[in-house]
């Protein structure tokens, strides 16, 4: 008998008394006035800056006034002029290593943790965490409430359909006599570029 | 009931400064905890729904053992099932072999812990870096977690950055924690470039997607799986939920209740491999867990989501710290945990309780803990456990209690007892005596002032 078979037959010797799935669509979820307002007070709560980018206006030229010590920029998005690296054809994943700023694409933010989701739509995920700061491209309009809305709409992408993470604000821990330090192994700063529609 | 407990914390409460720190510091997050709570109207409803949501589910778990498994497969990934600590540690030796790894980046697993991995891996030539800061910390120190999410909550600044001087080379007497995490940045991001596999544990796994879901604030679980060619995930079984809109539930109560923050930064879902890597790995653990769902009082310890809220809020665990439970998991949970796991090894733990029942009155999937702890209570005698002076005592006070004359002649005379020198009363010899001054009795008793209206 396989281990598998092993251990599920001696969980049915064992379980007693079974109980009902809940009803979930009762769930009174707290919902926003205005969802975007919220998302950027959370997004500075957690540790992240909010920029809304005005259209027409150049987000290479935002990004290097942001950071203009920059010297190496990763990034896949073709909106992207200014990047040095590509996750796509980078040899190995280390090579991301040392990247300045990495830049890459939010599906939708989530107005009551600041959560953004960010499906992986690159070859290779590390430049979401390597990078030591990380920009989020999010298209404004794209905020739901909560994480009930936001769990029933994320999607995986078709290409690289094996990773997605919601990312909220900069890496962070207290591990040390809990003071609280941004940018533990993962991007030391956080910051979404609310783009128009 | 046993002294196990106050003995083990009489070493933690030898530094009166420092247990008031921890003490003060657990409460901030218990009260950090209230403040997250209270910010949700629908806090006490998705509780309730958690609850619910467990109770289903591992009551049906090898509906959703089978679902998740077969889908994880379907998604590429390679699944095995362990029966035990054994079984795990040689399935995941069996794999790294494989793939002749020789370091193992890994992030932070309570299973892992259970199943003593390390150690097992270490002696087979595998060198094995904890990436979560507060677990290598205490890797660096050679101990085991103090808490379930803080690890290293033991610690102070001081003794990381000494620490650090030692084994990471950080500058003499820097102990800034700023600086000192940027140091341990430093060294991970090293490992996490030369290691030739990553594992991470699991909060979830996700029957209807087969994805794995995986909460750090740090990003160290994502670190671990970027760059090296394997995966390697363990789960017990009972961390499946059946789909996105339980892990709802659960991921807006998970962070709150544990460090009240709105969320850890990261929650990641992965279902299968980079492009670039060799497939996933998914191990799944029983050790233990098919024979508790069996135990009509203590099943519902299997609901546990591993937020640590319990310990937050314990005054026992708050005043006594990680080290004082004889279970690697401390606080009302692992008390409960530990008696799951070896009830003669772990009874010690079920005196550091109060009863007060704040745990199960916090817990977001509303565990009963302090009713569990209560119920192990009643169990000792039968387990060879029961402490022979405790057992003494209250047979004599059940003969007071219960024998009317007996015990009006004792409180009249009580008073008599207060002219008793001092040295002789609050001495070794009597242990009610030990951590609180004996009481005064006083001359007249209450039963006697009542009677005579002197009681308004």
């Amino acid at each position: 008998m396989s281990n598998k078979d092993d251990i599920l037959k001696r969980y049915r010797a064992n379980v007693r008394e079974k109980y009902d799935m809940p009803d979930l669509s009762d769930i009174k979820a707290t919902t926003y006035p205005n969802p975007l307002v919220q998302f950027v007070k959370m997004t500075e709560m957690v540790g992240g800056q909010v920029i809304e980018v005005d259209s027409g206006r150049d987000i290479n030229v935002l990004i290097k006034e942001l950071f203009p010590d920059a010297k190496e920029i990763a990034s896949n998005l073709p909106e992207i002029t200014i990047a040095t690296r590509n996750p796509d054809t980078v040899g190995r994943a280390r090579d991301l290593n040392g990247t300045d700023v990495g830049i890459i694409r939010g599906m939708f933010g989530v107005a009551e943790n600041a959560c953004i989701w960010i499906p992986q739509t690159m070859k290779e995920k590390a430049v979401c965490f390597i990078s030591e700061n990380l920009i989020i491209l999010l298209p404004k309009s794209q905020i739901v409430n909560n994480m009930h809305e936001a769990y029933k709409r994320i999607e995986f992408d078709n290409e690289y359909d094996g990773y997605g993470t919601f990312i909220s604000g900069p890496s962070k821990t207290a591990d040390i006599a809990q003071v609280l330090v941004m940018g533990a192994q993962a991007a030391r700063s956080a910051t979404v570029l609310l783009l128009p529609d | 009931m046993s002294t196990a407990h106050s003995n083990a914390a009489k070493e933690f409460l030898k530094n009166q400064t420092y247990a008031k720190w921890h003490d003060a510091t657990f409460w901030a997050v218990r009260t950090k905890r209230d403040n997250m709570a209270y910010g949700l109207d629908e806090w006490e409803q998705l509780r309730e729904k958690a609850s619910a949501i467990k109770r289903h589910t591992i009551t049906h778990l090898d509906e959703y053992l089978d679902q998740f498994a077969t889908k994880a497969e379907e998604n590429g990934c390679i699944v095995h099932w362990a029966k035990d600590a054994h079984e795990f540690n040689e399935i995941v030796y069996g794999i790294l072999k494989n793939h002749n790894v020789k370091k193992l980046v890994k992030s932070k697993s309570m299973l892992t812990e259970e199943c003593e991995m390390n150690p097992y891996l270490e002696q087979h030539g595998i060198e094995v870096v904890e990436t979560d800061l507060g677990e290598r910390i205490i890797q660096l120190k050679g101990q085991a977690p103090s808490h379930i999410v803080m690890p290293a909550i033991h610690l102070n600044h001081d003794d990381v950055g000494e620490l650090f001087e030692e084994k990471l080379g950080s500058e003499k007497g820097n102990h800034d924690p700023t600086y000192l995490t940027y140091v341990a940045r430093l060294s991970l991001r090293n490992e996490f470039l030369t290691a030739d596999a990553g594992m991470t544990g699991a909060n979830f796994g996700i029957a209807e997607t087969g994805d794995i879901v995986v909460c750090t604030n740090e990003g160290n679980a994502d670190m671990s799986t970027s760059c090296p060619k394997l995966h390697i995930t363990a789960i017990g079984l009972e961390k499946i939920i059946p789909n996105y809109d339980c892990l709802a539930v659960f991921q807006r109560m998970l962070c709150r209740a544990g460090t009240g923050q709105p969320t850890t930064t990261f929650t990641s879902h992965f279902r299968k491999a980079r492009p670039t890597a060799n497939p996933m790995h998914i191990v799944l653990v029983d050790n233990g867990r098919s024979e508790w769902i069996g135990n009509p009082e203590h099943w519902e310890a299997l609901k546990c989501i591993r937020c640590g809220s319990c310990m937050n809020t314990c005054p026992v665990y708050r005043r006594s710290g990680g080290y004082s439970y004889s279970y690697f998991i401390p606080g009302p949970i692992g008390i409960n945990l530990g008696m799951l796991r070896d009830p003669q090894k772990h009874s010690g733990n079920v005196s550091a309780c109060t009863l007060c029942n704040s745990c199960q009155t916090l817990c977001p999937a509303k565990v009963n803990l302090g009713d569990q702890i209560y119920m192990w209570r009643q169990q000792l005698d039968e387990f060879g456990t029961a402490n022979s002076q405790k057992k003494m005592m209250c047979k004599g006070m059940s003969m007071v209690y219960g024998n009317e004359g007996v015990y009006n002649l004792g409180t009249a005379l009580a008073h008599w007892a207060n002219l008793i020198p001092s040295p002789l009363i609050n001495c070794g010899m009597n242990p009610w005596a030990e951590g609180h001054k004996m009481m005064k009795f006083p001359k007249e008793t209450f039963h006697s002032l009542w009677k005579k209206g002197k009681v308004k």
